[in-house]
């Protein structure tokens, strides 16, 4: 029950991911937008399979899995905004579509 | 359930790669390379639970390793000056 409440969740997140990619114009928006909404579509989907397989080997993986992710979702992220800023992408700018 | 997230996600992979991948800044690139890597752990993981095969999901943390790696070299070299578009 909560399993599919929650694979509901992330078909919302996943949605709004697919929406956020062709919205905006400004490269740091665009970068900001995607990767978050994309760690909560894990998130998301990875507690909606741990509900749905219950209490055996699986769920242990998807723990692992799920504390990787959220070390490493954030983290390369940020690494691809500092390579654009550092790289002289301005933050204001309105670059092209 | 688990087969209509699974259609969600290839959908959302394919729209990133087809608009991220065409765009004219590498930064763009490596965001696609960031969103489909995620992607894939997701679609693993999800298939993994939907057909009960447990080594799927082994493949999906190594995918996510290799991915995290590929960003992180890949922005250093951009660091260190690679062409610049």
């Amino acid at each position: 029950m909560i399993s599919n409440l929650l694979l509901i969740l992330s078909w919302i997140y996943i949605i709004f991911g697919i929406i956020g990619i062709f919205r905006f114009s400004n490269m740091y928006a665009r970068l900001l937008t995607s990767s978050k909404i994309d760690t909560a579509a894990t998130i998301t989907i990875l507690l909606a399979l741990m509900f749905k397989s219950g209490f055996n080997f699986f769920t242990l993986r998807l723990v692992i899995l799920l504390t990787f992710v959220l070390i490493t979702g954030p983290v390369s992220n940020h690494i691809i905004a500092r390579s654009a800023y550092l790289n002289g992408i301005n933050l204001k700018g309105e670059d092209k579509k | 359930m688990l087969k209509i997230t699974i259609f969600l996600l290839i959908i959302s992979m394919l729209t990133t790669s087809i608009r991220m991948v065409f765009r004219a800044t590498i930064w763009d690139k490596l965001l696609a390379l960031n969103l489909i890597s995620a992607k894939t752990i997701l679609l693993l993981a999800v298939y993994a639970v939907y057909k009960d095969n447990i080594f799927l999901l082994d493949l999906s943390i190594s995918c996510g390793i290799i991915g995290f790696l590929g960003i992180t070299l890949l922005s250093r070299f951009i660091l260190r000056g690679g062409r610049q578009k």
